[in-house]
């Protein structure tokens, strides 16, 4: 690790700390995760294992941000400097492991290239500040087509990304790119109900399948993230901003109607399914009046109720909202 | 997400499975510096002779092979100082302790620790586990020949699932025991796959070699001369071995192997063949 020299803290990402970095050699922003590896007994971890090497995989993808290289440090404890004495945890692990005589603390550092910033600092910009102003309909276009190519990526994987939000995709402003982040440690590193830091992670994107408590979710959970991503651009303000899974549904519920059996089969039998006050669907132009009528096609079919109806990533690319983009440069 | 090397995208994506091949096998380079000194290709024999020694009692013939294409990819990646016993020990105990681990969830190593000889602690394997995940740049689910059977069975043309699944087997284990034949080492994985099934065609339904070799030829995604190499040096390992086996004994059986080659007789043999299955 003393090849890379920390500039400054970016931010908790829902795994732990994310460091932005420069390399001493090359002088090469990067940004760096530091993950706990849970030593075992069988050296390293399978899901550990398994996990960064499907993240390597899927990392070789224009619109996913790339993962450099990995860094296995087993570091003594002794030496621990860092600033992690806020993590209540360690000093007890610490006295633990000294008194079980094992003083090595295997850690592992994912090392990602670096962008400037993120969907959200991007929207809030266009909102606050000095010089508030929509997102430019191109722009807006061709960041979902980034989007759902890097969603159509992960899906052809076998991955779900299921914490899909504007904080997630990283943003190269000058060249317009937009990559998916924060992939796939989803399993190795426990489902995030709770961050790192226990700040509740945002329900804003999450699907009304996975709130009404459904297990077999698939790939329609990360569609309809992308559709409130895509409203939020419009919008420069949140679709669905709940503060809390009741919330959140209800929020959802009045805009596009109270869900059926007729509209989404089998919606009633849900674990978490309630008898809900009975809403009529809004006009969804309403909620992004700058959207043309293809737009909001697209958003339409990407909030579909039903998951098996919901479009694909893949079907998403061939929208006629597309048509008008040039695709060559991607 | 476990690796299973026959999809191990999780999804049918023929294109990225092509594209991406090269990065899990040693470049082109390396290979020929490997094959070049008689030292590393000893040691390359030792340790795989190993591997295959201590995932004897293991059932899951893949696990032995996704150790080897870690080896082979290591060896290749980071040259061997020396060949001390223990180093090709934690070498091969490493291999497959990755490849487990990628492949099942729950596993102790001491199920692969032989018996008697070096027994290694965790952090030991662990750090070996290390330098081969830095060398390897942490690409382990690995492309394997495994991985392009099933694109290249749906260009057979027969369909019936008992002589499908006969070809296959038969593909499978001529892959398994090419692994570790040093004259194959460098073809791609698409390459030995197409390879390997041509030849159970051969062995198994010479009457449909030649549409199976014209189709898969005339996939876009193969390059027909490496294909055609790489099946005539499985055909030449087949016939040593057949004859170290058959000693000077001279059987007819096999007389016809003796002669093939790839395109330009194929024609005639493939008529000699029909004329055997019709007897």
């Amino acid at each position: 690790m003393e090849k890379y020299e920390k500039v400054e803290k970016v931010g908790e990402g829902t795994y732990g700390k994310v460091y932005k970095a420069r390399d001493k050699t090359t002088g090469q922003l990067v940004a760096l995760k530091k993950t706990r590896l849970e030593m075992d007994e069988e050296g390293i971890p399978p899901t550990a294992l398994r996990e960064v090497s499907l993240l390597q995989m899927l990392s070789q993808s224009l619109y996913i941000v790339r993962l450099l290289c990995v860094e296995h440090v087993i570091r003594d404890l002794n030496d621990d400097n860092d600033d992690d004495s806020e993590d209540s945890n360690s000093n007890r692990k610490k006295e633990s492991n000294k008194t079980n005589g094992l003083n090595q603390k295997p850690l592992l550092y994912l090392v990602f290239e670096y962008l400037d910033t993120d969907l959200k600092k991007f929207i809030d910009s266009h909102r606050k500040g000095p010089n508030p102003r929509p997102l430019s309909p191109a722009l807006i276009q061709s960041f979902l087509y980034q989007l759902c190519k890097g969603v159509a990526h992960c899906h052809s994987h076998g991955v779900l990304h299921r914490d899909l939000k504007p904080q997630n995709l990283l943003v190269d402003k000058e060249k317009g790119i937009l990559k998916i982040a924060d992939l796939g440690l989803g399993r190795a590193f426990t489902v995030p109900l709770k961050s790192y830091t226990h700040e509740i992670v945002t329900l804003w994107y999450r699907a009304p399948e996975v709130l009404l408590g459904s297990t077999h979710y698939s790939t329609g959970v990360d569609m309809w993230s992308v559709g409130c991503i895509f409203a939020e651009m419009v919008r420069r303000q949140a679709l669905f901003p709940g503060d809390s899974e009741f919330q959140q549904l209800l929020h959802i519920f009045r805009l596009l109607g109270t869900p059926s059996e007729k509209d989404w089969p089998g919606v009633s039998t849900l674990r978490d399914w309630h008898e809900y006050p009975k809403w009529e669907s809004q006009n969804l132009a309403r909620a992004v009046p700058t959207l043309g009528p293809d737009g909001v096609d697209l958003l339409s079919k990407m909030l579909t109720y039903n998951p098996a109806d919901r479009i694909s990533a893949k079907a998403a690319l061939d929208h006629p909202y597309f048509d008008s983009l040039d695709k060559s440069q991607f | 997400m476990e690796l299973d090397l026959e999809n191990p995208l999780t999804v049918a994506d023929h294109e990225s499975l092509f594209g991406n091949e090269s990065d899990h096998m040693p470049s082109p380079n390396s290979i020929s510096y490997l094959k070049s000194k008689d030292f590393l290709v000893s040691v390359r024999r030792q340790i795989i002779s190993l591997i295959l020694q201590l995932c004897a009692d293991n059932f899951d013939p893949y696990h032995s092979f996704l150790a080897i294409n870690y080896l082979d990819r290591y060896l290749c990646a980071f040259r061997l100082p020396h060949g001390k016993p223990w180093i090709l020990h934690l070498l091969a105990v490493s291999c497959i302790s990755l490849a487990v681990k990628m492949r099942k969830p729950k596993f102790s190593i001491s199920d692969f620790q032989l018996k008697e000889g070096f027994i290694f602690d965790s952090q030991t394997i662990q750090r070996a586990e290390s330098l081969i995940l830095d060398a390897l740049k942490w690409r382990m689910r690995s492309i394997t020949p495994f991985s392009f059977i099933s694109f290249f069975i749906s260009l057979f043309i027969l369909k019936d699932p008992p002589r499908v699944s006969a070809l296959k087997s038969r593909a499978v284990e001529i892959i398994l025991k090419s692994q570790s034949e040093i004259r194959l080492l460098g073809f791609k994985p698409s390459v030995i796959s197409a390879s390997a099934l041509l030849s159970a065609c051969h062995e198994l339904f010479p009457v449909q070699f030649r549409s199976f070799e014209e189709a898969i030829s005339s996939c876009s995604f193969v390059n027909k001369e490496n294909v055609f190499l790489c099946f005539n040096t499985m055909q030449e390992i087949e016939r040593e071995e057949f004859e170290s086996k058959s000693g000077d004994c001279e059987t007819a059986v096999n007389v016809l192997d003796q002669h093939w080659s790839f395109s330009s007789e194929s024609e005639k043999t493939t008529e000699r063949y029909q004329a055997k299955e019709g007897q």
